[in-house]
Order: C-alpha cells, then structure tokens, then sequence
C-alpha cells in the first residue's frame, strides 16, 4: 500500500464504519498509550480497547488564567446510545443500523416529537433515501449531529474563543464567547449555523441559529427544517468528563423543543493527534448502501 | 471558477475586504499586539485581496527567483505543459479535493488564525478546511502523507514560521497546472506589518520537480468590520446541486 493511499482509506472506512461499529464498543472511551510508530496503521483514539489499564479517579476542572473552565485537549462523545446511528430511541432497523436508547432526555418517551409533515419525511428517508445520508456525500453533519460523530474532536481556547476541530469531515466550529448577537441575516444559511456564547458559571452556553435544512440528524433519515435553533450547554464536571445537553426547536419540524444529553470523555492517550480526513477526496462510501453492494436503501432520487 | 458565482456569501466577504484601505500604510518597526503567553498576536481573519490562482508562474507574488518563474527541472516543465492542456478537468480544486499549501492561503477564501501556547489552528471558508500547526513537536510524522501537508510551527522573533512536509503528489499550486512531488517541503513565514495587514511568505523545494527552491509573497488583510465570521464554501454540495439541475 502506497503512503499516499492511506489518507484516501481512512477517509473511506471512517464514513463506512459508522454502520457497522456498535456503540460501546471503544470510540468514546479513554485509552491508554499505543504502542509507538502505530501512526497511520489502525485508527487510534477510540478503536480497539486491548490493554486498558485502569483509571485514576478524575481530578479537579482545568482553569485557564481568567478562571474560565479549560477544556483545552482531545474529546470523544460518549454514552449517547447510539445517537449516530439514530438519536431517537430505536430499535434495530437494519443490519447497519442497531437497537440503541438514543441521546433523547426529553420527552421522557426518547422520541423526536415531529409533526406530521416531519414524521413522513423521515420515514420516507428511512424506507427510501439512506443513500442521501448527507456524510455520504462529504457534507458536513450540522447540530447536533456533529457531536455526536465518531473519531472525536479538539477543544482549543484562544482568547475569546471555543474552537472545536473534528476528525470527521474535518469540520470545525468557531464559538465566540463574547455573547455577541447573532449578526447574519437570516437567509443566510450554513451546515454548521452560527453559534454564538458565553459562560455562566463553568457552563459554556451557546447559541445557534442559520442552519440549514440539508443536515440529519442521525444515519437513520431523522431531519429538521431551516428554522432548527439550538441552545447547548457544555459543562465540564472534572478534568476528564464534559457534560453536554443542547435543546433543540424547530416549529416547521417538531410540535415541542426536544433535548439531548451525553458526555464527552477526554482522550488522554499521550501524543495523540487528529488525522487527515480525506473524504471527497476517496469517496467510495455511497455505494455501500445501494443493493448490488449488499444495502437496503434504493439508488437516491437525488442524483 | 464556476462555483465561485455560486457562493454569494463568500463574495459579500471579499466586497467589503476589496474596500478596506486601512491597511495599506505600513509602517516598518511596527510591533504587534501579544497574546496572553507573549508571542506576536496573528489572531484575525485573514484574505489575500488579489488570488494569483490563475497562473503563479511568472507572477509577482514570485519574489524569488527575480524572473518570477518557478525553476522546473526540464521534464517536470513538460508534465506541467500537460497538466495545462487539460487544467479545468484536471485541477484538484475542480474535484473540491483540498487545496494543500500553500494554495489554500492564496484562494480569494479567507481564513482565521488562532493562538494557544502549544497549537496554532487556521480554519478556512474553504471547504471547511482547517490546518493545526504544532508548535510542541519538532519532527514530522513518519511514515505518512497528507494533501495538506504536516505542519509544526516555532518563532522567529515576531515571525511564525511553519515547516510543512509530509505532503502527498495530488494537488497543485494554481489552476493552470503548477505542481510538485511528494517530496514537496513548504517553509511558511507569517509577519504582522500593520493592524490589518500580514505578510505571508513560503519558499517551496521539492528536488523532484525544481532546480532549486523558490519563494512566493503577499500581503494578506484583515477582515475589520465587527463581529466578522468565516462562512462556508462547500464545495461539493455546490457541485452536487449544480449536476442536480444540469440533470433536469
């Protein structure tokens, strides 16, 4: 295998992976060190799950110099059952899709309260249009879908700043934290929104609106609409959990604000870095959901 | 670029960058403001307000050599005569691959630098791309190439200096076909001359391709208007919405 290939692969199994890995079964948990020179082979960070030694008791919250919480460092989503797969409570749909509670807090039934409209555009999607998973296509995953993906992420915290860096798709969210107002006009419309927030107390608060209907939630067809608002808040409770909880509303889509809660757990494996996420770049992963390649879902009436 | 009239957003940047002026006094000596840890502050959006994406050789973002041509060796001159011939279909950009470096600092794109005491992170509109900059580790990656090259950065005074390797052989350096190998090694400079001006400097070896390395230059402006953000240029949601249409 050429060098050059290994980013194109890793992009391609990174999106072909989500259908199959089941949750729990490493990403999302801390690690410890690697053997050396494993660079480039296996994907680090969340796979495998040999050899973890125990671990300390948690310490206290980080500070930066302004006492702010730092959350500085590697993060995986974890304890969200399955909310890749499907962010709603869900039972086994699909080979490629497995039973799981989902990240739904509220209402306690763990199911996305949609309206009719909604209701029938998901289906639809489920029974029809799994190959216009948007990742699929290289898109970006949207709120709070993106929180929820795989490989795990980086917090930095430049003056004024949460900067959030993903593997996946190699996204990222600028979040200032200056509690300024939202300022695009509201046609304006992105895959990632505009996030805006503010700290009260150890509770990163953030704001988000501008998003785009062309996001899902999950890779079972949950959807939204372009008026989605979503308000997080990310709290760290010690130096290596971060409590996560966002509502979401979207009067076109769901009959009531909705709320998902998880954790990220930091990645503490030392040297541990964020690789290249070629994705566009290698795409092979569509056909993986088409019949001839062993999928369910008919070809997208999209293309 | 066709998908350039696509993005109206992106344009509405580059509208109110290309009316700036206030960056155009630049003051030797001038002394940047600093970062909680004492380092030069970089921090900004950032956008070169003329992309020389067309055609950089023979340009005057060229500073060296004087000719402002890059020095190919005589068969890597012929396989760029080649990419020429068929640029628009076989342009990376043209695909939405990733531009690499330093491509991606030269689009009419902006980008935002930001600054902790272990990592630079520069995010860009462009296809949401964004490049970490380890100022912790001093050796590349063994053992691995990347479209956007390995980056680790240390200061030169006020000067951040990025080392780039790791490269891999899939993307050009302009539409009109200019290139390199896999043993591309990119040196990048980035100096703050004014409150809304950095200077950005790279000198590009690659011994497969050139006879010997060559150094590009621009002065790149701050985006000023309060509570600027980047936007998105998604490349391939473009393409796919434009093939959708075409199709119909």
């Amino acid at each position: 295998m050429t060098k050059s290939l290994l980013s194109l692969i890793a992009g391609t199994l990174a999106i072909g992976t989500v259908l199959w890995l089941a949750p729990g079964s490493g990403f999302g948990q801390e690690e410890p060190a690697g053997p050396p020179g494993g660079r480039g082979g296996a994907r680090r960070g969340g796979f495998g799950g040999r050899g973890r030694a125990p671990l300390p008791p948690p310490g206290p919250v980080k500070r930066m110099a302004d006492g702010k919480p730092d959350m500085q460092g590697y993060w995986n989503a974890a304890n969200n059952g399955g909310a890749v797969f499907e962010v709603q409570k869900h039972p086994r749909r699909l080979q490629s899709l497995p039973a799981g509670e989902g990240a739904i807090v509220d209402p306690p039934d763990g199911l996305i309260p949609y309206t009719p409209e909604y209701a029938a555009k998901a289906k639809d999607n489920f029974e029809n249009h799994l190959a216009d998973e948007p990742e699929l296509h290289c898109y970006e995953s949207g709120l709070p879908n993106q929180m929820y993906r795989q490989f795990g992420f980086q917090i930095l915290q430049p003056p004024g700043y949460v900067v959030m860096n993903w593997e996946f798709m190699h996204a990222y969210r600028i979040i200032p934290t200056d509690n300024r107002p939202h300022v695009l006009p509201a046609s304006t419309k992105l895959f990632m929104g505009d996030s805006v927030g503010h700290w009260e107390g150890d509770t990163l608060v953030v704001d988000t609106t501008n998003l785009n209907d062309r996001t899902w939630l999950d890779s079972a067809g949950n959807i939204h609409s372009d008026q989605m608002h979503v308000v997080e808040r990310i709290t760290p409770v010690n130096d290596r959990t971060i409590k996560y909880e966002a509502t979401i509303e979207d009067p076109k889509a769901y009959t009531k604000p909705w709320k998902v809660a998880f954790d990220f757990t930091r990645n503490a494996q030392p040297n541990y870095e964020i690789m290249e996420f070629a994705c566009i770049e290698g795409n092979q992963d569509v056909r993986h959901y088409t019949p001839d390649e062993g999928g369910t879902a008919k070809e997208s009436k999209k293309k | 670029m066709k998908m350039k009239g696509l993005i109206i957003a992106a344009g509405i940047v580059t509208a109110v960058l290309g009316t700036s002026t206030a960056a155009v006094a630049q003051a030797k000596g001038y002394t940047a403001p600093r970062t909680p840890d004492g380092k030069a502050d970089l921090q900004g959006i950032w956008e070169i307000p003329k992309s020389p994406d067309k055609d950089l050789d023979g340009s005057k973002f060229i500073v060296d050599p004087p000719n402002h041509k890059i020095p190919y060796k005589p068969e890597a001159l012929a396989q760029k005569k080649e990419n020429a011939r068929n640029s628009a279909a076989n342009d990376p950009l043209n695909k939405c691959y990733m531009p690499g470096v330093p491509r991606i600092n030269l689009l009419n794109y902006p980008f935002q630098i930001f600054q902790t005491p272990d990592y630079v992170a520069i995010a860009y509109e462009y296809i949401h791309n964004y490049r970490t900059v380890y100022m912790k580790r001093d050796k590349h990656l063994p053992d691995i190439d990347f479209w956007q090259g390995d980056s680790i950065g240390h200061w030169d005074g006020d000067t951040l200096v990025v080392d780039v390797g790791d490269f891999n052989d899939q993307t050009w350096f302009d539409k009109a076909g200019d290139y390199h190998s896999d043993q591309l090694h990119v040196v990048e400079r980035y100096t703050r001359t004014g409150p809304d001006t950095l200077e950005y400097e790279a000198t590009i070896e690659d011994p497969k391709v050139f006879t010997a390395p060559w150094k590009i230059r621009a002065e790149l402006k701050r985006d000023t208007r309060p509570n600027a953000r980047l936007l998105e240029y998604e490349c391939q949601y473009l393409a796919d919405e434009a093939a959708k249409k075409k199709g119909k």
